[in-house]
């Protein structure tokens, strides 16, 4: 019987102006029915360009320079787009990374998954389109389908749109369904929710699943088969059990350093230096040899092959060569999971003797370290007590009673924060968790000004009722049966104090106190954004960004000009001096919010507010933007404010952690308190839904 | 809601204040519009006479007075020029312009759909980049020597179409008439505005189909006819819409000029002759009705835009 699906050799490019793009590069490997394949990469690696091409959705500058693809023995690589039209939906599917854009904002979600139902029989009547619309609705967990059908997206939560999208991918009961980094933009729970659901619908309907992601986590939880890809190739594929506990290639040794729950108890995460390479010229021999700190000779020069490893593990390296020397690399962080010496059984290779065996010797890493990771593996150790000391400090930040509402229509408003209270010391790291819309981000911002707080309006102020508190003890013991907008009457006339926030015993949000210390204010307290893209003028110099507070406050450089300081800051955080003259759109992910910190930091902050600062970027990236944070907050001394949906990031930076649930604080404490014994249901939800649990498991198999 | 009426009421007032005002700061003789030649001729005497029956020594607030007075009951007084009720006059070319813009009006959009489209369709093809060109060079054209390019092709030398007017004299009545004498100030004011509003919907269109959402209907099977007109036009429908009705008077300013160009008996050419004999009551009366249009089509596109995105009016 031939496979379900079959891809031999496929190469694709793009045609752009800058060159052509090998985005996909001699990629094979098969699916069989009801079968998971995790792809697994940073993004840039071609992974999502892969399954595109293969459903045949790239833009027409894309083309397909070589190989097959094979679905049931039938080869679609030739395949018109009439062809295709009539294959996708009911051969294959997809649901898309993010499902707030995914849907049409115009139409009642019923009508988009029966539109993929007619397409499947075109001759359905209208009764048993509506009873198979309020199938797929139940099948994907959504209550109520029959009212719910006739709602628009903009009504649901990104969750809720995640699970529509699923519903209407799987209309035309697909045989493969792709999805592309499905929950990466879902909150923690919600992520877990859409896993176990994609879990259920796979073992019902017999689906085969290409599930693409960049976070290792996710795959031990629901993949059969692991391929990890690399700037368009597949350098190492196995089953999942394989790849997990005994990874072959140093890249995939990277990436599952990489996960958080991998550095506990260590100063600094484990990062992969540099990123990945552009795809246009592409450097001779192994692409990720200059990544690779086990990299030999050859990589620089020759592309290794697939070795085998067992019967279903492959993976391309040239540790794995007979003649390789032995490392002793591997997973150091899980103790136990040293790899074993390569085996003779690599067949590949075989008897190649041109290649001399000098070539197997160790390189050097030629990957130009820029300073950041040098700059603290020195001085890392030294501030550790200090930082102790520091924990008793005075009070810098005292957040009281803070409220701040939204109102949507006259009588319907939102509580964005309600009575949030908490303490950040001098030179400690406070972290802020929560999911989505949990406020977290408010209170950044009434702390930095930027936002009022409720009951803190000039002139007329309008004071809230509290809240019934019979609500909130409901929102307490079952925090899914609160309402996540609680209606009530137009505003009463009820006493509520209003919250203040003391920044070095100024209230900041009093007027008069606010301009006596404007400059303090200004100059002391820094923020830096979630999205770099959008917070960065794209219009100015990255010289000038950093430079601009100091223009602003009238500052004198105190290395002379504004770009030897600017250039400084950018030496400080790990950025080339060669950026100094580039705009934001010409920099990665990383560099751009690089960028943001030295800007913050230029101005020798007090407290610096960080709102989801490695939210957008990928999991190698995120961990050396956290390293940075810990080493200059151990430099500067600064407080830190660090927010985020990410427990293990949290745990990994913080000293005290709060959570938020719906606008309220519900728990606050140290990391260890509150990791080790949480009190607050909702914190127990969040912490089982991290997925701290995929060393241990695999360590209790291999014992 | 109260708040739009009295802002409605409020603009409309503060027109009229302005355009009374205004038209008696131009120069000009308004009794040389009333009595023609014999103004000239007239004795101081029998000047005054006439001035003193038309109102017009009276300070201009007194004047303005008593124009809004009179107005409040209906009677928005005579026309120098035509001796008639002024709106009287109005009514009878209001037809001929109610025709050519609206007429104009609805071509325009459609076209402009239709191009708009067709752009898409064929993106970055032959097509595409033919009907952006042109449209370009079009949209650059002014209509004024644009009309008088086609009548001296068309009426001078081919001597296909008719030059001026709206209906031969004496076939009033005759509908295919009407349509002849419209095709060539429709063709200057559909030319005139059809790549500025093709080109918006091109680029809105163009926005629609890089969407994630046309990728998961793709991925779903469905055409791409039925994705563009079913998912992409309906989403760009709402802002198309509102920017049909904040471009009333947009088209309308066009069918003016083209008016004048063509002799067309309308508003446009009424407003020209209006404001250039003195006609102060005609004037008054013509700016209010265009200044309440504005408004109106303002407003009209506010409304359409909320009842149309989901987003803003089914908040349970």
């Amino acid at each position: 019987m031939p496979e379900l699906l079959e891809v031999k050799n496929l190469s694709v490019s793009f045609d752009t102006p800058g060159g052509i793009v090998q985005a996909v590069r001699d990629v094979s490997f098969s699916l069989r029915a009801g079968e998971t394949l995790a792809v697994v990469g940073e993004s840039g690696c071609g992974k999502s360009v892969l399954c595109k091409s293969i459903m045949k959705l790239l833009p027409p500058s894309a083309s397909i320079r070589s190989g097959s693809i094979l679905v049931k023995g039938a080869d679609i690589t030739g395949y018109r787009e009439r062809d295709m039209q009539m294959l996708r939906g009911k051969l294959f599917s997809m649901i898309l990374q993010d499902p707030l854009t995914a849907l049409n904002p115009v139409m009642p979600v019923g009508g988009q998954i029966a539109e993929a139902v007619k397409v499947l029989k075109p001759k359905i009547s209208k009764a048993e389109l509506k009873a198979r619309v309020v199938e797929l609705l139940t099948l994907v967990g959504i209550d109520r389908p029959e009212e719910r059908m006739k709602m628009y997206p903009c009504h649901f939560s990104g969750g809720m749109r995640q699970r529509i999208v699923l519903a209407a991918a799987l209309a035309g009961n697909p045989d493969i369904l792709f999805a592309d980094e499905p929950t990466t933009a879902l909150d923690v729970t919600i992520q877990a929710q859409i896993l176990s659901l994609l879990g259920s619908i796979q073992k019902e309907l017999h689906t085969a699943v290409i599930f693409v992601t960049h976070d290792l986590g996710i795959v031990k939880r629901i993949a059969d088969r692991v391929a990890v890809m690399y700037a368009g190739k597949i350098i190492e594929t196995g089953t999942a059990e394989e790849i997990l506990t005994d990874p072959r290639h140093p890249y995939t040794w990277g990436l599952l350093q990489s996960l958080p729950s991998c550095s506990k108890g260590k100063d600094t995460l484990y990062t992969i230096p540099g990123m990945p390479p552009a795809l246009i010229n592409l450097p001779k021999g192994d692409a990720f040899a200059c990544r690779n700190a086990y990299a030999l000779g050859i990589d620089y020069e020759e592309e290794p092959p697939m070795f085998r490893v067992t019967d279903t593990h492959y993976a391309a390296t040239w540790l794995l060569d007979p003649r390789a020397p032995e490392t002793d690399a591997g997973l150091v962080c899980c103790g136990d999971h040293t790899p074993k010496p390569p085996d003779g059984s690599s067949e590949n290779i075989s008897k190649n003797n041109a290649i001399q065996n000098t070539r197997y010797c160790p390189a050097r890493a030629v990957y130009s370290e820029i300073g950041a990771e040098h700059l603290y593996k020195n001085t890392e150790t030294v501030d550790a007590e200090v930082d102790k000391n520091d924990k008793h400090g005075e009070i810098l930040l005292d957040v009281q009673h803070l409220s701040r509402t939204f109102s949507i229509a006259k009588k319907l408003s939102v509580n964005a924060v309600d009575d949030v209270s908490f303490q950040i010391r001098r030179g400690e790291i406070f972290g802020l968790v929560g999911e989505s819309g949990s406020g977290k981000s408010t209170v950044a911002r009434c702390i930095m000004n930027i936002c009022r707080p409720s009951g803190r309006g000039t002139g007329n102020v309008k004071r809230h009722v509290k809240l019934q508190e019979g609500l909130h003890k409901a929102a307490g013991k079952h925090p899914d049966a609160a309402a996540d907008i609680r209606t009530r009457e137009a505003p009463g006339t009820g006493e509520m104090r209003p919250g203040r926030i003391l920044y070095k015993g100024v209230d900041i949000w009093d007027g008069r106190q606010f301009r006596a210390n404007k400059r303090m204010l200004g100059t002391t307290r820094q923020i830096i954004f979630q999205d770099s893209n959008s917070s960065l003028n794209p219009r100015m110099k990255v010289c000038d960004i950093i430079a601009e507070p100091m223009k602003i406050w009238n500052i004198t450089p105190p290395r002379g000009s504004h770009r030897a300081e600017a250039g400084f800051q950018m030496h400080y955080v790990g950025l080339d001096a060669s950026c100094l003259d580039k705009y934001p759109a010409e920099l990665s992910g990383g560099q751009r919010q690089r960028v943001a910190i030295a800007r913050a930091l230029a101005m020798e902050p007090e407290l610096l507010v960080a709102d989801e600062p490695v939210a957008a970027l990928d999991v190698s990236i995120q961990a050396q933007i956290v390293n940075l944070f810990r080493h200059l907050q151990k430099e500067h001394g600064f407080s830190f404010l660090f927010i985020a949906h990410d427990l293990a990031m949290v745990e990994f930076l913080c000293d005290r952690v709060g959570v938020m649930y719906q606008g309220r604080l519900v728990e606050t404490g140290t990391v260890g308190e509150v990791f080790a014994n949480p009190r607050h249901e909702y914190t127990k939800k969040l912490l089982s839904a991290m997925q701290r649990d995929i060393f241990p498991q695999t360590r209790n198999k291999r014992q | 809601m109260r708040h739009k009426i009295i802002y409605v009421i409020l603009s409309i007032f503060l027109l009229s204040v302005m355009v009374f005002y205004m038209a008696r700061l131009a120069p000009g003789d308004p009794l040389a519009s009333y009595y023609g030649d014999r103004a000239e001729k007239m004795s101081p005497k029998e000047r005054k006479w006439a001035e003193d029956k038309l109102g017009l020594n009276d300070p201009v607030t007194v004047q303005y007075v008593r124009w809004l007075d009179r107005a409040f009951h209906g009677d928005f007084g005579i026309s120098y020029k035509y001796k008639m009720d002024v709106m009287e006059v109005i009514r009878e070319r209001m037809g001929n312009t109610l025709l050519l813009g609206g007429i104009g009006f609805f071509l325009t959009f459609g076209l402009s759909l239709l191009l708009g489209v067709l752009c898409t369709w064929h993106e970055d093809r032959m097509l595409d980049r033919v009907i952006c060109k042109v449209g370009t060079v079009t949209s650059c054209i002014p209509e004024f020597w644009l009309s008088l390019v086609l009548i001296l092709i068309f009426a001078v030398n081919l001597k296909w179409l008719p030059s001026s007017g709206a209906y031969t004299i004496g076939k009033e009545d005759d509908t295919a008439d009407r349509i002849w004498h419209l095709i060539l100030p429709m063709t200057v004011v559909v030319l005139g505005h059809l790549w500025y509003y093709a080109y918006m919907v091109r680029n809105k269109l163009l926005e629609e189909v890089r969407a994630d959402y046309v990728l998961l209907a793709r991925v779903k099977g469905i055409g791409k006819r039925s994705i563009m007109f079913r998912h992409c036009l309906r989403n760009i429908l709402p802002s198309y819409l509102s920017i049909m009705a904040v471009s009333v008077p947009h088209i309308l300013g066009g069918t003016y000029i083209v008016e004048m160009v063509f002799s067309y008996p309308g508003l446009g050419t009424l407003s020209y002759e209006s404001a250039r004999y003195q006609d102060y009551n005609l004037l008054m009366v013509l700016c209010l009705m265009s200044g309440s249009l504005v408004i109106l089509c303002n407003m009209a596109a506010q409304a359409i835009s909320e009842k149309i995105d989901p987003g803003i009016t089914h908040t349970e």
